[in-house]
C-alpha cells in the first residue's frame, strides 16, 4: 500500500532528524577550559543590517582574526522575545564572552551576567546600572556626533535649509542624533531652518522603510533642504541615496556609511559616528588581559572620515569643528540633550 | 465507479483498516503536506548549500526536545492561537479580519496598565480582571470597522488595515507618553512592570496561557457550532441574502461577530503581556496578530485546527535561532516551509493524488462571502 | 428645445443631486491647493509632488488587484508580488549592471507570481484568500533567505524632466518631472480604464468576473480570460516591485513592501474597483502622507507626533465612511468556477 509506505517514509524521516540531534558534537567545543569563545546576539534585525548589528559583529570577527578564538558565532533576533533564550543558546555551548547588541536586550544582558559569573558579557548601546561585575554596558554620546554633523551640515548648506530623517523616537540613540543635530547646525547659524521628521512606522516599520526615507528626503529637498542627514537604519539609507541622486549632500549615521552603503558615494560628506567596533575590540582587549572597566564605557562619538568630499571643508571650518569636539569634552559645549516623552 | 459504489467501497475499507484506518484518514493529508514542505525547505538548502538534516535537526530538538523547547513552542503558539481564533471568528461570518495586529495591541496595552496600575489584588482576581480589560480593549478596537461597516458601508478590509495603523501609533504613543516607566538608569519606550499578581504563572515548566488559549479554541467551537448565535453567523457567511430571508439580523451579526473577533486577539495581547513579556514594550509584539491569518488558514478555518497549525508555526518560531546557531541557515526559510504547508493543505487534492488516496466530500473553504458587500 | 435635451439637463441636475458633496470637496480642494500655492509654491509643489511618490506603489497594486478581481479572482498576494519583484529587479540589475533588463524581470516575475495564483485558485480552486496569503508567505521567505550582502545596483532610475512641459508652474514639477516608471503608471491609469470598459477583452473580463456561468453559455473560455488577466496583473504587481527597488530606493532590503501591497488592497476597494478611483483614493492616501511629514517638517502643531503619524489612516477612515460608503465587489470575485458537465 502507498499510504503505508508513505507513513514509513515519515516515521523514518522523524527518526532521521531525531537521531541527528541526538549526535555529539565533535571533540574540542566552546565548553572545553582553554579554547575562547565569542558570541554575537543581535538586536532584532540583521548582522548585514549596515549599521550599528553589523558594526559589533564585524569587531567581533576581527578581534578573532588577531587572538586565538576558537569560534565566533552570531544569532541574528527575529523576536524582541527571544533575547533571553538567544542569549542562553551562547550560555548552553559554553560561551567565554557574549557581545549584545541594542538597547531593549540590556535588562536581558544584566540578568544573563548575574546568572553566569563566569561569562563576560559586552552590552553595546546598553546602560550599566545593575551593579554586575562581569557586564560592561557600552554607551555613546551620539549627541556629540550628531552635533558635529549639525554643524558640518550649517557650514556647507547653501539654501540655509537642512533636512534630518529618523527611523522612531522611541530609542534614545536616535532622539540623541535628531537633537545634537539641531543644536550643531543652530550653533554655526542661529537662523537656519532644520526640517525634519520621525517615521509614522514605529518599530514596526520605523528603521526598515527605504521607500519612506525617499520619498520623505526628495519632500524636504523640494522644501528647499540641499543636506539630508539620515538617522535611521534602512530608512535613513533611503533618505541618503535619494539625496544623493538628486545632486545634494548628505550625512549618513551610526557607523562610516561610505564603507557599508556604497550607493552613498554620491553625497555622502561624512557620517555622524558612534566607534561602535573600536569599543567592542577595546572591551574584548579588556578581558584577554583582565581590565574589564567596571560599570559602563564611553565609547567614542565623532566625524567619520570625509573621504571624496575632503575639498569641500576648507581648513577653517576644520578648526572649528576641532574646537567643538575639545568644548563638547570639557563642557563648554552643552548639546541640550533632553529626553523627548 | 458511482457515488454510492464509491463510498461503500470507503466503508469497507475503513471497516478493514479499524480506528487506525479512521485515524489515518484524517491525519495523512496534513501529514503529507507537512512532510513535502519540509522536504522542498530541505531541498532548497540543500541546493544552496546548508545540510537540511543537521538544519531541521537542530529546529526539531530547540522546539521539541526538551521541556524548554516545549515550553518556547507552546508561548509561541498561544498569542498565535488567539489570532488565529480572532481571523477564524470573522471568517465564518465572511467577514476578512486584517485588524487583529492592532485588536491585538489594544489588549496588550490595556492589560499591561490593568497589571501594573492596579495594587493589592490576589492573583485570582488579578489576572481575569487584566485578561478581561485586555479582550474589551480588543473588543472596542474590533467594533469599530463592524460599525462602520452597517452604518457607513465602509469595508472592513480597509478600515482594519488602516486601524492596525492607528493601534501602532496609539500604543507607541502610551508606552512613550502616559504609560512609560519612569526610572533613571531606563530610558526605553515601555510600561512598568505588570504585579506579579497579575502574572500568568507556568505550570511545571509550560505556559498556563496556551491552555487557556486552548479552552478558548473549544469555547469559540462551541459558540459557532453549538449555539444559536453561532448558526446565525455560519448562515450570514454562507450568504447573506439567505440569512436576511431567514430572518437573522445581519447588521448585527456583523457586529456581533467583530466585536467577538476583537476581543480574541485582544486577550491574545493581554495574555502575551501577561505571560510572556511582563509589561508592554513596543515591538514586542509584532506580527503577532498578522500571523493569525496564515494560523487560521492552516487550521483550515476551524477553531481546533487552528491549536495545531499556532504549534506548528509556534514551533519553527522557537527553533529558528537554534537552526541558524546550529546550521548557519537563515531562519527565514521557515517561511518558506510555511508557505508549502499552507499551500499543500489547501490544495488537498494534490495531496489526495500523490498518496492516492480518494477525494472526499469535503465541502471546500470559501471564506469571504462578505467580501463584495 | 427638444425632448431629448430636457431630459439631458435632468439627467445632469440629477447628477448634480446626487454627486454634489464630491463636487464640493473637489473644487474646495483645487481652491486650497491655488490658495496655497500662491502663498507658498515651494512647499505645495513639495507636497504634491510627494503625495504623487507616495501613491504610485499604491496606484499600481491596486491596477494588480483589480484587474484580477474584476475577472473574479480576489488577490491578497500583491504585497508577496511586489516584494519578490522588488528582490527579482535588483538582483538582476546588480548582476547585469543594465536597469531595462531588471524592470523586465521584475514584472515577468511578478507575471509568474500571478501564473501561480491563477493554477492555485483556477486549475486547483484553492480559496483565493489562501493563495494569495501563499504568495505572501511564500514571497517573504524566498527574498530573505536569497538575500544578498553588498549588492549595489548604482544609481537608481532618475527622473525624466519632459521638456517645457516640466518648466509649468504648479503641474510642471509634480507631473511632469518623473522617472519612467511614475509616468507608466499615470499612464496604466487610462489604459487599464479604456480595456476594461471599451474594449472587447474587458467587456468579457467583466462578465467573467460577474456572471462566469452567463459569460461560458455565450461562449467566452472562463479560465483563458482568468488566467491571462492575474498573469497581466502580476506584471502590473511586478512593476510596482520594480518601482520600488529601482526607481524608489535604488536598493533592495528584507521585507522593503512595509505592507504596502495591503495598503493597495485597500486603495483598490476605497476606487470601488475601477482604476480612476483607485488612483484617487491613492492620491488622497499619498496627500495625507505627504501633509503628515509636511506638518512634522513645519513643527507648526506641537503634539506628540504619533498622533501626527495617524493622519493618513484616519483620514482614509473617516472619507470612506463619510463620502465614499459602500462598494460592491464583482460578483463572481472569490468563487471559483466550476464547469457545468
Amino acid at each position: 500500500m502507498s499510504k503505508k509506505y508513505l507513513l514509513i517514509v515519515v516515521l523514518v524521516f522523524a527518526l532521521v532528524i531525531a537521531g541527528c540531534t541526538a549526535a555529539d558534537a565533535p571533540e574540542a567545543t566552546c565548553a572545553d577550559e582553554e579554547t575562547l569563545c565569542v558570541g554575537f546576539v543581535t538586536d532584532v534585525g540583521e548582522v548585514d543590517d549596515k549599521s550599528f548589528n553589523q558594526a559589533s559583529w564585524e569587531a567581533v570577527q576581527e578581534f578573532a582574526a588577531a587572538n586565538d578564538v576558537f569560534e565566533v558565532d552570531y544569532v541574528e533576533t527575529r523576536d524582541a522575545k527571544d533575547y533571553e533564550a538567544n542569549i542562553n543558546l551562547f550560555v548552553e555551548a559554553g560561551y567565554d564572552v557574549i557581545v549584545t547588541s541594542g538597547f531593549a536586550i540590556g535588562d536581558y544582558t544584566a540578568a544573563a551576567a548575574l546568572a553566569n559569573p563566569d561569562i563576560y558579557f559586552i552590552g553595546v548601546d546598553q546602560y550599566q546600572g545593575f551593579d554586575v561585575p562581569n557586564f560592561t554596558g557600552v554607551q555613546f554620546n551620539e549627541d556629540y556626533s550628531g552635533f558635529l554633523a549639525g554643524a558640518v551640515a550649517a557650514m556647507l548648506t547653501e539654501t540655509d535649509i537642512v533636512a534630518g530623517v529618523y527611523g522612531t523616537n522611541l530609542v534614545p540613540p536616535v532622539q540623541k542624533f535628531k537633537q545634537g543635530f539641531e543644536a550643531g547646525a543652530a550653533y554655526i547659524n542661529p537662523d537656519i531652518t532644520v526640517i525634519s521628521t520621525y517615521s509614522p512606522g514605529g518599530f514596526e516599520t520605523g528603521f526598515t522603510d527605504p521607500e519612506w526615507g525617499a520619498t520623505t528626503a526628495a519632500q524636504a529637498i523640494d522644501n528647499g533642504a540641499d543636506i539630508v542627514f539620515g538617522a535611521g537604519g534602512q530608512t535613513g539609507n533611503g533618505a541618503i541615496i535619494e539625496a544623493g541622486t538628486q545632486g545634494k549632500l548628505c550625512i549618513g549615521v551610526d557607523v562610516d556609511q561610505w564603507l557599508t552603503l556604497p550607493e552613498a558615494h554620491a553625497c555622502l560628506v561624512t557620517s555622524a559616528t558612534k566607534l561602535i567596533g573600536p569599543a567592542v575590540i577595546d572591551m574584548l582587549d579588556a578581558y584577554m588581559t583582565d581590565t574589564i572597566p567596571e560599570g559602563n564605557y564611553i565609547g567614542g562619538a565623532g566625524l567619520a572620515p570625509y573621504h571624496d568630499f575632503e575639498a569641500l571643508i576648507t581648513g577653517d571650518m576644520q578648526d572649528i569643528l576641532d574646537q567643538i569636539v575639545l568644548d563638547l569634552e570639557s563642557g563648554a559645549i552643552l548639546t541640550g540633550f533632553v529626553l523627548e516623552e | 465507479m458511482t457515488k454510492e459504489n464509491k463510498k461503500k467501497d470507503d466503508q469497507i475499507k475503513e471497516r478493514s483498516f479499524g480506528i487506525v484506518g479512521v485515524i489515518w484518514k484524517k491525519i495523512s493529508v496534513p501529514l503529507t503536506s507537512i512532510f513535502l514542505a519540509l522536504f522542498i525547505g530541505g531541498l532548497i538548502m540543500a541546493i544552496s548549500g546548508s545540510d537540511p538534516f543537521e538544519a531541521y535537526g537542530a529546529l526539531f530538538q530547540s522546539a521539541f526536545g526538551d521541556i524548554n523547547g516545549w515550553g518556547r513552542t507552546l508561548e509561541k503558539a498561544t498569542p498565535l492561537i488567539f489570532s488565529g481564533l480572532a481571523v477564524t471568528f470573522a471568517f465564518k461570518a465572511g467577514l476578512f479580519n486584517i485588524g487583529t495586529q492592532g485588536q491585538l495591541l489594544m489588549g496588550a496595552i490595556t492589560s499591561a496598565y490593568l497589571g501594573f496600575a492596579i495594587t493589592g489584588l490576589p492573583a485570582i482576581i488579578h489576572i481575569p480582571l487584566a485578561l478581561l480589560g485586555g479582550a474589551l480593549a480588543g473588543a472596542l478596537f474590533g467594533s469599530i470597522p463592524g460599525l462602520l461597516k452597517t452604518r457607513t458601508g465602509a469595508h472592513e478590509v480597509i478600515t482594519t488595515i488602516m486601524l492596525n495603523y492607528v493601534a501602532i501609533n496609539i500604543t507607541d504613543y502610551l508606552s512613550n507618553g502616559p504609560l512609560k516607566e519612569v526610572s533613571s538608569s531606563d530610558v526605553v519606550a515601555r510600561t512598568p512592570p505588570i504585579e506579579a499578581s497579575a502574572e500568568i504563572p507556568q505550570v511545571a515548566g509550560l505556559p498556563l496561557g496556551f491552555f487557556i488559549a486552548i479552552i478558548f479554541a473549544v469555547f469559540v467551537w462551541w459558540i459557532l457550532e453549538k449555539t444559536t448565535l453561532g448558526f446565525e453567523i455560519r448562515t450570514a457567511g454562507l450568504s447573506g441574502t439567505a440569512a436576511k430571508y431567514a430572518g437573522i439580523k445581519v447588521t448585527a451579526i456583523i457586529v456581533i461577530t467583530m466585536v467577538i473577533s476583537g476581543a480574541l486577539a485582544g486577550l491574545g495581547g493581554a495574555v502575551e503581556t501577561q505571560g510572556i513579556v511582563g509589561r508592554y514594550q513596543p515591538g514586542f509584539n509584532t506580527g503577532l496578530g498578522f500571523d493569525g491569518i496564515t494560523v487560521a488558514l492552516l487550521g483550515k478555518v476551524h477553531p481546533i485546527g487552528n491549536i495545531f497549525s499556532a504549534l506548528l508555526i509556534g514551533s519553527m518560531k522557537a527553533g529558528g535561532a537554534k537552526m541558524q546557531f546550529v546550521a548557519d541557515v537563515t531562519p527565514e526559510i521557515t517561511n518558506v516551509v510555511q508557505a508549502l504547508m499552507l499551500f499543500f493543505v489547501a490544495a488537498d487534492r494534490v495531496v489526495r493524488w500523490i498518496i492516492r488516496q480518494r477525494e472526499t466530500d469535503d465541502e471546500g473553504l470559501t471564506l469571504t462571502t462578505g467580501w463584495g458587500n | 428645445m427638444t425632448d431629448k435635451n430636457n431630459n439631458q439637463d435632468n439627467k445632469f441636475l440629477k447628477h448634480l443631486k446626487k454627486n454634489w458633496a464630491k463636487y464640493t470637496v473637489g473644487i474646495l480642494l483645487i481652491v486650497a491647493i491655488l490658495y496655497n500655492y500662491d502663498r507658498d509654491p515651494k512647499v505645495t509643489q513639495a507636497v504634491l509632488a510627494s503625495m504623487v511618490r507616495h501613491s504610485t506603489p499604491l496606484v499600481l497594486g491596486a491596477l494588480c488587484g483589480l484587474i484580477g478581481e474584476r475577472s473574479g479572482i480576489i488577490n491578497i498576494g500583491i504585497e508577496g508580488q511586489m516584494l519578490i519583484s522588488a528582490f527579482a529587479a535588483f538582483m538582476t540589475t546588480a548582476y547585469t549592471g543594465n536597469i531595462i533588463f531588471g524592470v523586465v524581470l521584475g514584472i515577468l516575475t511578478g507575471m509568474f507570481m500571478g501564473y501561480l495564483l491563477a493554477i492555485m485558485s483556477i486549475a486547483l480552486k484553492l480559496d483565493q484568500i489562501i493563495g494569495g496569503t501563499v504568495l505572501n508567505i511564500l514571497a517573504l521567505g524566498i527574498t530573505s533567505y536569497f538575500y544578498q550582502v553588498g549588492l549595489s545596483m548604482g544609481q537608481k532610475i532618475l527622473p525624466i524632466p519632459l521638456g517645457k512641459l516640466a518648466d509649468l508652474p504648479l503641474v510642471g514639477r509634480v507631473l511632469f518631472n518623473n522617472p519612467p516608471i511614475t509616468y507608466t503608471t499615470f499612464i496604466l491609469v487610462f489604459v487599464v480604464h479604456y480595456i476594461l470598459f471599451h474594449t472587447k477583452w474587458g467587456l468579457r473580463t467583466r462578465a467573467v468576473g460577474e456572471h462566469p456561468r452567463a459569460a461560458d453559455t455565450v461562449g467566452v473560455d472562463v479560465f483563458k480570460i482568468r488566467y491571462v488577466n492575474l498573469i497581466i496583473a502580476g506584471g502590473v504587481a511586478g512593476l510596482a516591485g520594480s518601482f520600488l527597488s529601482l526607481e524608489a530606493v535604488g536598493s533592495f532590503e528584507r521585507a522593503m513592501t512595509n505592507g504596502r501591497g495591503f495598503v493597495a488592497l485597500a486603495v483598490m476597494i476605497f476606487g470601488r474597483w475601477t482604476p480612476f478611483g483607485a488612483w484617487g483614493a491613492a492620491l488622497l492616501f499619498g496627500f495625507a502622507s505627504a501633509m503628515q511629514t509636511q506638518i512634522n517638517f513645519s513643527g507648526a502643531l506641537d503634539i506628540p507626533y504619533q498622533f501626527i503619524s495617524m493622519l493618513p489612516y484616519l483620514l482614509t477612515i473617516v472619507v470612506l465612511a463619510g463620502f465614499v460608503g459602500r462598494s460592491r465587489a464583482p460578483a463572481a470575485s472569490g468563487v471559483p468556477y466550476e464547469k457545468e458537465g
